[in-house]
């Protein structure tokens, strides 16, 4: 969460269509200007922010962002053991080898896997915001194909560790790490909906993320057993699914079309009944 | 207020003691409580000791051919469940064989001032089994001035040592110290700040489990009528030496609180500094990383 969402932040400001996004990541707290920050998921943890003002307040600064840039180098080495390894705390140990820090920095992450994994995954976010931005692909596609090739794009990030996602996806999948993960994927699943210019303000908000949500997660589950040559099977399956849900939308609108015109027809019917025994 | 910095006279307990002298009287209370002090922990603690050091131990997270320095260790508890740790068949079982040459690497050391609590352990660690374990060493030294060098360790542990430590800034310094594989000579002793943190490699953590401050209302009534009343009266009962059961609750009183001392570890350059309160406040562990 350390980076992207350090990049993210610098997006919004920058970004002029920010004013439909209702869904902005909580990094109240997250600032190189002060000091350390972390999460523990044991009773009563404190972080330490040292206020004191000493001489030196500035270099103290220094360090605590290089601490988490050291930080990021390791996972980042990590990740090239992860298809040997798996998303595992030998990964992380050989990565932090390679960068040249000693292992123990490892005990110091949270949730060890999960923090890798959490990493990989903002990661993918980042990457997926920056083929939005440079925008060519989606010009000429229409609402539907829009939202079934991003999900397209953002899967086939995760192709090099098809082979060990299903262990990220057990993760990603315990208790403690539910909270972080599903935040993760509302963030995903936001991003997507808004490349495609989605303008709802009602209940359709949370109805579109949630439909999407489902899709995203099924087509991912999928992937992980199809075999077809550059899994041309799941990306058919994306485009069916996306149809079905559009499908669906435009069901239910004339479906509530057809009960209003019922009901109208129904009541006016029965209106000139009643008026004709009350005459007669 | 760091009153070690400011003046010579240091308010040891709440007798008034100089600096010599303290050092002395924690050289004395261990030796008079060497032979029993694993008994009185088990007392005093009521057994919880074994469970704060285990979580130690399991936030230190420790792996195989890792260096780990553990200070003030004399009677080897924690080193003995580090080294237990990284055996341990479930951490094998989950290694793919990948790292078993990395296992005769691990080296631990532990340090202690006191001769005499050094002799204990080995003593145990011979019970235990571990007594032809090279991966063990034993090694009489102040923690104020670490005759490693430096950026040479993993990790660095000291668990209710730090306390007696006449200058904790400088414990935390030598903590902070670059060391490399062999034993140096001794360094000059500069500030304490500088030299603590060098002994640790880039990565490394700093961990320190101590009694601490309590703040919650009744049960720091009780938790002070225990120290001051029941300590003091076991120890005379058990090892026959209230003095230095004495000494021991009012040092306690006089270390810095959690927060305090946090912000000493940061001082000493160390970061992502956190602190971890167990069974309220009676108990706290800092971390610090060294980058």
């Amino acid at each position: 969460m350390y980076r992207s969402v350090l990049k993210r932040l610098l997006l919004i400001n920058t970004k002029t269509s920010n004013a439909n996004r209702r869904f902005l990541p909580q990094i109240t707290t997250f600032s190189t200007k002060t000091s350390s920050f972390s999460h523990q998921n044991h009773p009563s943890p404190q972080s330490i922010l040292p206020q004191t003002l000493t001489s030196n307040n500035n270099n103290q600064r220094k360090y605590k962002s290089d601490y988490q840039e050291d930080q990021v180098r390791v996972l980042q080495a990590s990740l090239r053991h992860v298809v040997k390894l798996g998303w595992s705390e030998a990964a992380m140990i050989s990565g932090a080898r390679k960068v040249g820090v000693s292992p123990s920095v490892v005990g110091s992450f949270p949730r060890k896997e999960a923090a890798l994994v959490e990493f990989f995954m903002d990661d993918c976010l980042q990457r997926l915001i920056d083929r939005i931005d440079s925008g060519e692909e989606l010009k000429d596609l229409i609402y539907s194909e829009r939202v079934a090739k991003l999900v397209q794009i953002r899967l086939e990030m995760q192709v090099p560790f098809i082979s060990k996602w299903s262990q990220a996806l057990s993760i990603q999948a315990q208790p403690m790490n539910v909270p972080m993960s599903f935040k993760q994927r509302a963030m995903l699943v936001d991003e997507i909906w808004h490349a495609c210019g989605d303008n709802a303000s009602n209940i359709d908000w949370y109805l579109k993320r949630t439909v999407l949500g489902g899709l995203y997660s099924t087509t991912e589950i999928y992937m992980l057993t199809d075999n077809s040559p550059g899994f041309h099977d799941t990306w058919e399956f994306v485009r069916n699914r996306v149809k079905d849900a559009f499908d669906l939308g435009k069901t239910v609108q004339e479906a509530t079309y057809l009960a209003e015109a019922v009901g109208a027809g129904l009541g006016s019917s029965l209106a000139g009944f009643v008026k004709g025994v009350s005459r007669g | 207020i760091f009153e070690y910095k400011v003046s010579r006279v240091d308010f040891s307990g709440f007798k008034e003691v100089h600096e010599e002298e303290k050092s002395k009287m924690v050289g004395n209370v261990f030796s008079n409580v060497a032979s029993n002090y694993d008994l009185m922990n088990d007392l005093m603690s009521v057994g919880l000791h074994r469970l704060w050091k285990h979580r130690l131990v399991s936030k230190l997270h420790p792996f195989p051919g890792m260096k780990h320095l553990d200070v003030a260790g004399g009677t080897g508890d924690v080193a003995f469940k580090i080294l237990e740790n990284v055996n341990s068949i479930s951490r094998r079982a989950l290694q793919h064989g990948l790292e078993d040459d990395l296992q005769g690497e691990t080296e631990i050391y532990v340090c202690d001032i006191n001769p005499n609590m050094l002799s204990v352990g080995k003593k145990r660690a011979i019970e235990r089994g571990l007594g032809e374990n090279c991966s063990l060493k034993w090694v009489e030294g102040d923690a104020e001035a670490l005759t490693f060098e430096d950026c040479s360790m993993d990790g660095y542990t000291i668990a209710f040592g730090i306390r007696n430590v006449t200058h904790i800034e400088k414990a935390l310094a030598e903590a902070y110290r670059q060391v490399f594989y062999e034993l140096s000579s001794y360094y000059s002793r500069s500030s304490l700040t500088i030299l603590s943190i060098q002994v640790l490699k880039k990565g490394g953590r700093f961990l320190c489990l101590e009694l601490s401050h309590v703040d919650i209302p009744v049960f720091k009534d009780l938790y002070d009528y225990y120290s001051f009343s029941v300590i003091p009266a076991v120890g005379e009962l058990v090892a026959g030496d209230r003095e230095s059961y004495q000494y021991l609750v009012e040092s306690i009183r006089r270390f810095p609180s959690q927060d305090k001392f946090a912000a000493m570890i940061s001082e000493a350059g160390f970061q992502k500094v956190e602190y971890e309160n167990l069974v309220g406040g009676v108990v706290a562990i800092h971390s610090g990383l060294k980058f």
